[in-house]
């Protein structure tokens, strides 16, 4: 993995590191991808139809409203203004 | 009152013939989280408040004459199980102050029978590693030594039982992190059958995966939590249209005739020698009690543990996206939306989970995602054959629990690949979506518990409780002494 | 060089659920800054989605009117990236298997019968708001809409002017509506449309595509189109090269301009989402569902022209489902649908066009208006009086009877003062009453015209020309 692939990753995983720690990163994560190249060995296609775990139609939820949850429970985590949850300005 | 030897059978008649009230079994246990805790490090949040006035509530029920199974039975709930009103931290500076606004499933559940809760215990963060040292707060201790890990991600509640911090508690297991903190503090430790237990509330690492169950001093405690915790719920689209029996309905029966299967790659050069005689010693007392060793091979299990690494990890990037500072949990700092969640999520995530998500998004990015992801799904499928084939002659499968007993801190816990490699007797049961219980089999020179694994069909628990039961019957525990030598 | 456009579609609709398609909250349209949502819609931790089945069966539904296949085997997958009105950082979608495959629905433009392919159709949850407050640099999401069904149509690119895409658009809000799925209100933004579209010289491989996103009028998307087209001609003939991008039209200047793209690396890294377990149907589901299929437009079409409505008034009727209803509820009632149907073509939509009534807000049912037209057509009333005393009605939502009756219009029948109104007419008159005598018919039309002055209300029409006729002629 080069610095060009972490960066690319870091921007997939919203994630920053320091300049500093990056080789590091960049070493433990070729470490780790090693262990993963061992299914590269083994020779099989995948076959959605054979995962079996579907349900039927029949037992998919009733479309009944139900009361909403209380909004200031809700946001009892976060610092709402108007009842909104608050980012910086999005350029459009 | 000696807590590291209770049964939750045993506590149930002390309450109901009022030898001790709710109010005091609670005072009891709050007593020595207080004096054994500060080094054990097992809770992360203590709630003795609530757990006092759920004891008075509980006391009123058994008064009453109404009281269930679990009334005022005082538990551990793992620090990932949503909470109405407790924090709840999944050991993570990203969720160190968020309050849940609702239970978990499994909590109203056992609250609708006025259980009494002590605390949160804590974790590997976000459930991701087996020694919770990747907590951000409480790096939990193992009871037995506390110079060694407890094993992860559930080992609060695994060293809060063996420790005697609660009579019982819940955890997680995704890979195997309820078995193997079991197995390294000495308790038992069942992970139930994919879709057995809502996960609704249980803040997801690997949805496929995760699965909630019981850790306990006896296979039969953990039957008795899971009959309170199991069940179809229409909040959960994965939880299982299954009959809920009840889970000790074949503890005591004999075992003559039952079929144990010995898969041989599960007894291969990287489980120490130790261990591996103490399971195979088990085996022999299941052969004396009259059940038949059978010899099998799953030749897949090389692929295991990366197959597994690969599908947790693509599910905890997507599961762990929605941690971007602006709802609830850290809240970064920035300009823009995008300098705010990369400092939100930077600063909130500890390493070992930043690996993860690295990890997950590489194997579903494009270009990579047929090679890794793709392959490592239709891996799965080829577990679940190889499993169905072995339950075609055998009944439940012996494996050990972990290939080593608990080991230093700071030993092994630092090297990713290691740790990952010593999944490698767990991850196939949820990969397959298996149920398996891990019982204490053993103790080795040190004096550390062994672990053993017994793997049942899918929705046959009660089997697997009841032998694990048979041999919890015969086999003499040592508890932990975790005050140590000093503290006597 | 001429230049050949090649269009494609991406139509989202809302659809018409109690509530949201992976929780229980209401799916109505607006409400409070995030008091239509729960933990599951806020994205929460440790909270599951759970699908709504009528959501599946609106989709299937949709798949039918537009001759979709329909998969017996679907499923869900999350389409990953970042913005603050996705709470979970995902939309819930469906990637390899959605529910409808392999569509086709036929439009006419210009008097020309076309064919428009649907790639596929499938079903996945809408996202939140966004409101800028530029002064305080913030913006502020409100979740409401958080998980709305959203069907998204894709047709293949089989459009190439603006007025096949606007055709294609306003047949598809009339099957959507027809079929009870999707109330196709542009303006709310339960029907949005995003174009791709490329030029190119007829036979050449397809030019370098632009997607305008988010157009929510037809008239938008047909303006939009007819600027991209003027845009990219311009940019190929100057022998520049078009941009693939995502763009955006400005009702206001008419124009689309680029737009800052939603995430820069754009690879949603689609998975199967663990938490929804795929579905299967049993082929009788699938029956059961498309029986329950109200009466189409084209149905509706033949039932109107086997009643004798011109085709051209019968597509007016049709084009506005909520009127087609108002027709058929008035029909009902008053067996006499040309009469009906005139009538609400003419004196109805006049109203209508003139900003006097709403469909949506009539004050009176179908049964009413056919009574104000069985009125007329039974010479109750006189005719010339109907279109006031539907102008009263839409006022004062009073029934066609009290107004006649307020106002009174009823004809009375009374032969015997007609009798001596039209013999003084005719003393009056002899001049114009000779002429008739002696061959010159049309003065007919001059006595009638003075009769009928003179004894409105007291008899019809008819009664007052027969006896008119017969004193003249006796």
């Amino acid at each position: 993995m080069d610095k060009t692939t972490l960066a690319h990753l870091c921007e997939l995983s919203k994630l920053d590191y320091p300049e500093d720690q990056q080789d590091a990163v960049i070493a433990q994560m070729d470490d780790i991808i090693a262990l993963m190249d061992t299914v590269k060995e083994y020779d099989v296609t995948y076959d959605d139809t054979r995962d079996h775990n579907e349900i039927p139609y029949e037992a998919l939820r009733e479309d009944e409203a139900q009361p909403s949850f209380d909004t200031a429970r809700l946001q009892q985590n976060t610092q709402p203004r108007d009842d909104c949850y608050v980012v910086p300005k999005m350029m459009e | 009152m000696d807590l590291q030897n209770t049964s939750l059978t045993g506590l149930r008649q002390l309450l109901d013939s009022r030898s001790i009230s709710a109010p005091e079994l609670a005072d009891a246990y709050l007593d020595r989280i207080r004096t054994v805790d500060d080094t054990l490090l097992s809770y992360i949040t203590v709630t003795p408040e609530e757990a006092r006035a759920q004891a008075q509530k509980a006391q009123a029920r058994i008064d009453a004459g109404n009281a269930a199974p679990l009334t005022g039975i005082p538990l551990a709930i793992k620090d990932n199980l949503c909470t109405d009103g407790v924090r709840t931290t999944c050991s993570s500076r990203m969720l160190e102050d968020f309050v849940p606004p609702y239970d978990a499933t499994v909590v109203e559940k056992l609250k609708a029978q006025d259980f009494v809760m002590l605390g949160k215990a804590s974790m590997d963060e976000f459930a991701m590693g087996g020694s919770n040292q990747t907590s951000a707060f409480a790096k939990t201790r193992n009871p037995y030594d506390t110079s060694c890990v407890p094993g992860g991600s559930s080992g609060g509640s695994a060293a809060a039982v063996s420790a005697g911090l609660c009579a019982a508690a819940l955890g997680s297991d995704t890979g195997g992190s309820i078995r193997q903190p079991a197995a390294f503090c000495g308790v038992t430790g069942l992970k139930p059958t994919y879709g057995r237990v809502s996960r609704y509330g249980l803040v997801a690492f690997a949805s496929s995966l995760d699965q909630i169950g019981p850790i306990a001093h006896s296979a039969r405690d953990c039957g008795i939590l899971l009959s309170a915790i199991a069940g179809q719920d229409p909040r959960d689209a994965t939880s299982a249209a299954q009959p809920v029996p009840d889970f000790n309905e074949k503890v005591g029966k004999s075992l003559k005739g039952m079929k144990i299967a010995l898969p041989k790659e599960f007894y291969g050069e990287a489980v120490d020698d130790e261990v591996k005689e103490a399971v195979l010693a088990a085996a022999k007392t299941y052969a004396s009690m009259g059940a038949e060793l059978v010899d099998c091979s799953i030749s897949t299990l090389k692929y295991a543990v990366a197959a597994y690494y690969l599908i947790a990890s693509a599910e905890a990037a997507s599961n762990l996206s929605r941690f971007d500072g602006i709802k609830y949990g850290l809240r970064g700092e920035g300009k823009t939306f995008d300098q705010m969640i990369r400092d939100s999520r930077s600063r909130g995530f500890g390493d070992e989970v930043k690996r993860r998500i690295l990890l997950g998004n590489y194997a579903l990015s494009s270009g990579y995602y047929d090679a890794y992801y793709r392959k490592a799904l239709a891996l799965k499928q080829e577990f679940i054959q190889e499993y169905d084939r072995i339950f075609q002659t055998a009944d439940i499968i012996l494996t050990p629990t972990a290939p080593t007993v608990a080991y230093p801190i700071g030993q092994q816990d630092q090297d990713p690949v290691k740790m990952y490699t010593a999944d490698i007797c767990t991850v196939t049961v949820n990969i397959a979506s298996l149920p398996a219980i891990s019982t204490p089999c053993g103790y080795n020179k040190a004096g550390m518990p062994i672990g053993m694994s017994l793997i049942g069909r899918r929705f046959d628990e009660a089997t697997l409780i009841q032998a694990a039961d048979a041999f919890e019957q015969g086999f003499t525990v040592i508890p932990a002494k975790p005050e140590g030598g000093a503290a006597k | 060089m001429r230049l050949y456009p090649t269009i494609g579609l991406e139509i989202h609709a809302e659809l018409l659920t109690k509530s949201k398609v992976f929780c229980t909250c209401s799916a109505e349209f607006g409400g409070e800054p995030n008091s239509r949502c729960c933990p599951v819609c806020s994205g929460l931790p440790g909270t599951l989605p759970v699908l709504n089945r009528k959501a599946v069966e609106y989709i299937v539904k949709a798949g039918y009117t537009m001759n979709c296949d329909i998969s017996r085997f679907t499923k869900w997958d999350r389409k990953n990236y970042f913005y603050p009105d996705l709470p979970k950082a995902y939309q819930i979608s469906q990637m390899p298997r959605p529910v409808c495959l392999n569509g086709h629905v036929d439009i006419r433009v210009n008097g020309e019968d076309k064919v428009i392919r649907i790639n596929r159709i499938h079903l996945e949850e809408d996202a939140g708001k966004l409101v800028h407050d530029e002064a305080a640099h913030v913006s502020l999401a409100d979740y409401n809409r958080c998980g709305i069904p959203l069907i998204e149509i894709v047709t293949e690119p089989d459009f190439h002017s603006a007025e096949d895409v606007t055709a294609f658009v306003e047949k598809i809000r009339q099957l959507l509506q027809y079929a009870g799925v999707c109330d196709g209100k542009m303006e709310q933004g339960s029907l949005r449309c995003d174009v791709n579209i490329s030029l190119a010289e007829p036979g050449a491989p397809l030019g370098t595509r632009a997607e305008i996103k988010n157009l929510n009028s037809v008239k938008a998307i047909g303006r939009a189109i007819d600027y991209e087209i003027y845009r990219q001609t311009e940019i190929l003939e100057a022998g520049g090269k078009v941009h693939q991008e995502t763009r955006r039209f400005s009702d206001s200047t008419g124009e689309t301009t680029a737009m800052r793209s939603k995430e820069d690396a754009h690879d949603y890294r689609y998975f199967p989402d663990p938490d929804i377990p795929p579905i299967i149907f049993t082929e009788q589901e699938l029956e059961e569902i498309r029986a329950s299929l109200p009466e189409m437009p084209e149905q509706r079409l033949a039932r109107y022209l086997a009643w004798g409505i011109a085709k051209n008034e019968a597509e007016t009727l049709l084009s506005d489902k909520r009127i087609s209803d108002f027709f058929d509820a008035a029909a009902a009632s008053y067996p006499n649908p040309k009469a009906i149907a005139s009538f609400i073509l003419v004196e109805l939509m006049r109203r209508i066009n003139l900003g006097e009534a709403d469909m949506g807000t009539l004050p009176f049912d179908g049964a009413a208006l056919a009574r104000l037209v069985e009125l007329g057509e039974t010479d109750k009333i006189n005719k010339s009086n109907m279109k006031d005393i539907l102008r009263s009605m839409l006022e004062t939502g009073k029934t066609a009877d009290q107004i006649a009756e307020e106002e009174n219009l009823w004809i009375r029948e009374d032969l015997g003062l007609a009798e001596s109104v039209i013999d003084k007419l005719l003393a009056d008159n002899p001049g114009p009453v000779a002429q008739y005598r002696s061959g010159e018919q049309k003065v007919f039309g001059f006595l009638m015209g003075q009769a009928n002055k003179a004894l409105k209300g007291a008899a019809t029409p008819k009664a007052i020309k027969e006896l008119l006729e017969k004193k003249l002629k006796g």
